[in-house]
């Protein structure tokens, strides 16, 4: 048994080493991809989104209002419109992406005590370049707002000035994990857990479509398979391991180094806690192999399912807002819960016991889908193999 | 019937797509799929009551109001309520909450006595969607709270109450999403992913029913029934295609705009033109890459990596003009690009077409690219070498 699980192993490896489809997936997809990703993103933050103003008050206090607006991070005033009109001429030449219309009267409203109201039409097409225009907004508004009250109050009642002598309450607010908000930051770490699952079921898949070609066609025997099926997968299986142990390092140490993503978690906990997920994903590539019947339909097959993994994984649209439907299919992948407890450790500092919440249904998972590649394996793989002519050239 | 010429190219490609299960699960299930799942999954438009906890360290009167106004808001759901900081930060490191709102110890006291205490909030930043919703409930809660103060302080020193309460918020910002007044979600996802979906498929497919004609070396005799012609061959083995994909952006256009009812403020006509463009513009850059790599291989790669990437830097997301440069320029390269500006001004904004022209000259752009491959496509095509 060992010496058939040895022989499947070592000529697993010439097949990788054969196949550049295969070898394009384990080294070059989880190598140059992160990086192009996390580049895309890099910036982490939308600022300096631009800005037009309609003033029709030109107060002093309106100046002031656009001056600190232009002050803050999130936008930029790149100038003033006439009217409503010009403004949205701009608007719609994409030249600005909000309006601030401030209307007549502005400032005799705040002398005389009353609220003075200011509207900012903002385009929607993105919802971070909206956010920052509300943030701006409100921050802006409050903290002139507060101005304001402090001298109305000095004014009108000496004595709670007394009382209140600046802020009465101040409130502080500290965002966790991914602490300076970023995109990359946000985004990245689940986006590698997912090309890690991704590069193990296109590479098996890839593997699979190699056995059913012509090896005239490839030009080597892409048949891998001892008489116990269990041993072949193992074999398989343990070669795929060995190649992918510098890439996952590479993938969740060096690339959030590269990048200064959040990096609290231990890396021996996270290898240990990824180990599961490999192993589910590699019974999936198995399964996988069951409808691949060349290499080349697995990037038809299933680069697009990405999309949907991603979606399911909770990392935009989180789990406890999906139906219960959806819920259970993002039950059964397993980047949703390695990318869910890699977050976790990696962003939030949490130990592999308190991610335990993930790492038992990886287990479950990778169980699930070893049986579920075993009989793919057994009684559909297999059984289309023997159709091979033997006196074809095997792999060198 | 006769052999050669652009109707019988024709019949054979229907007849090539009939045949292979693979090409039925690429033109209708995956993408369909994809459109539904889109779609279905953020049917609520935002993830509302994001399960938080309360730290309170007080336990008087004033925080356990602070409690239920906090608790009787929309987003929020608390689920939990922690008797210190750490549990609260272990619960969020366990993923139970996003949040927390942390009262201090003796908060009450503090308050009465003018020693201002500090409210603090946390979110879990680590998930942006539900820790941006949480933040905007807890400051809002948090203000209110201080609001409330104010007004008893004034009323505490003389002051009339009622008069005092637009000096609370002396300025308001109006600020207004337009044509997305309650930002849901799937009208920012739906219009730009699920077009994009479709964008990589049809890389996919172009590149793949291209490429197994030369893998097969069926391509020799392909160019035969064309009369030598490539453009005959290619335009005959991809007409079949283009009419499924145009139903299917057809389908999707309907299903964005009228089944789902996303914003439509513009003219049909235009949409309708876009999506037809779109879907030969993403032919034309397919022809255009498998020309450039003519490799069923190394041609689904390139088209996998970009339709991939797309989804991110043709900024669906993350706006191009904050992305580096050198970066943001390769939005410009991708059909999908054109097609999503074309519905911010077509359907979303529902401008002016004036604003839109020069989005549809791009699509001919791409539409004409693949001439300046044909000769590599032709000189491949006539001696297919497979590498595998």
């Amino acid at each position: 048994m060992i010496k058939q699980l040895f022989d499947v192993y070592c000529r697993e490896f010439k097949l990788v080493l054969h196949d550049p489809g295969i070898i394009l997936f384990f080294i070059f997809l989880p190598l140059v991809y992160p990086i192009i990703y996390s580049l895309i993103y890099n910036p982490e933050q939308v600022r300096d989104v631009k800005m037009v103003v309609v003033d029709n008050d030109r107060s002093s206090i309106s100046r002031e209002l656009v001056r600190n607006l232009d002050a803050t991070q999130e936008a930029r005033v790149i100038g003033y419109a006439a009217d409503l009109n010009e403004a949205r001429h701009a608007m719609a030449d994409k030249k600005c992406f909000s309006i601030l219309e401030i209307p007549d009267g502005f400032g005799r409203k705040i002398g005389r005590g009353e609220q003075a109201n200011a509207a900012l039409y903002c385009e929607a097409s993105l919802l971070l370049r909206y956010r920052g225009f509300l943030m701006a907004a409100t921050n802006v508004s409050q903290a002139m707002g507060a101005e304001i009250l402090t001298e109305k109050i000095d004014r009108i009642l000496p004595l709670a000035e007394t009382i209140t002598d600046g802020d009465l309450m101040p409130i502080e607010y500290r965002p966790m994990g991914n602490i300076q908000s970023g995109f990359d930051s946000f985004i990245m770490p689940g986006v590698l857990i997912l090309i890690l699952q991704q590069c193990i079921i296109l590479a098996a898949g890839m593997a699979g479509g190699a056995k059913r070609e012509n090896p005239r066609l490839t030009g080597y025997q892409g048949v891998n398979e001892m008489p116990s099926v269990a041993m072949t997968m193992l074999g398989q299986m343990l070669c795929y391991g060995t190649i992918l142990i510098l890439p996952v390092i590479y993938l969740v140490h060096y690339v959030p180094l590269m990048f200064s993503f959040p990096m609290e978690g231990n890396l021996w906990e996270i290898l240990i806690f990824l180990l599961p997920m490999c192993i589910a994903s590699c019974g999936i590539g198995f399964m996988f192999q069951g409808i691949v019947w060349e290499r080349e339909s697995v990037f038809v097959l299933w680069v697009v399912t990405s999309i949907t993994f991603l979606f399911l994984s909770g990392l935009t649209w989180p789990r406890y807002a999906m139906s219960a439907g959806w819920k259970f299919i993002s039950d059964c992948v397993p980047a949703t819960w390695g990318l869910e407890g890699f977050i976790k450790m990696n962003t939030n500092g949490a130990t592999l016991s308190q991610v335990r919440s993930c790492y038992i249904p990886l287990w479950i998972l990778s169980a699930i889908y070893m049986v579920g590649a075993y009989c793919v394996q057994r009684w559909i793989v297999r059984p289309t193999l023997f159709h091979q002519d033997p006196a074809l050239p095997t792999v060198k | 019937m006769k052999t050669t010429g652009f109707r019988a190219i024709f019949v054979r490609s229907v007849l090539q797509m009939v045949r292979r299960p693979i090409y039925w699960a690429a033109f209708f299930i995956l993408p369909l799929f994809t459109f539904l799942f889109l779609a279905n999954l953020m049917e609520n438009g935002l993830p509302d009551k994001v399960p938080a906890a309360m730290v309170d360290r007080d336990g008087s009167s004033l925080s356990r109001s602070v409690t239920q106004n906090l608790g009787g808001m929309q987003m929020v759901d608390l689920v939990a309520e922690c008797n210190s900081f750490t549990e609260a930060r272990h619960k969020m490191q366990e993923g139970e909450i996003f949040g927390y709102f942390l009262i201090p110890e003796n908060y009450q006291s503090d308050l009465l006595a003018g020693r201002k205490p500090v409210i603090t909030f946390y979110t879990n930043m680590t998930y942006f969607v539900p820790a941006s919703l949480l933040f905007k409930t807890f400051k809002t809660t948090a203000l209110y709270t201080k609001a409330g103060l104010a007004m008893s302080v004034v009323e505490s020193v003389g002051g009339n109450a009622v008069e005092a309460a637009p000096m609370l918020l002396p300025i308001n910002i109006d600020s207004r999403a337009i044509h997305n007044p309650g930002l849901n979600y799937a009208v920012y996802l739906g219009n730009s992913f699920i077009p994009c979906t479709l964008q990589l498929m049809i890389l996919l497919i172009t590149c793949f029913s291209l490429g197994q004609e030369i893998k097969y070396g069926t391509s020799v005799h392909l160019l035969g029934m064309a009369r030598g012609s490539i453009v005959r061959a290619l335009a005959a083995k991809l007409l079949p295609q283009t009419i499924i994909w145009i139903v299917i952006a057809l389908f999707m256009e309907s299903w964005l705009f009228k089944i789902n009812g996303y914003p439509m403020h513009g003219s049909w006509l235009w949409i309708t033109l876009s999506e037809i463009m779109f879907v030969l513009a993403c032919q034309g850059m397919a022809v255009f890459l498998f020309g450039v790599l003519p490799n069923l291989r190394l041609s689904l790669s390139i088209c996998a990596l970009t339709g991939i990437l797309s989804f991110s830097i043709a900024a669906f997301s993350f706006p191009v003009e904050s992305m580096y440069p050198s970066i943001g320029i390769f939005s410009w390269i991708l059909p999908i690009r054109y097609n999503f500006l074309i519905y911010i001004d077509q359907a979303l904004d529902g401008v002016h077409i004036y604003y839109s022209r020069i989005w549809f000259v791009a699509y001919i752009v791409f539409m004409l690219l693949p001439l300046t491959m044909l000769w590599n496509i032709k000189r491949n095509m006539a001696r297919p070498v497979y590498a595998p």
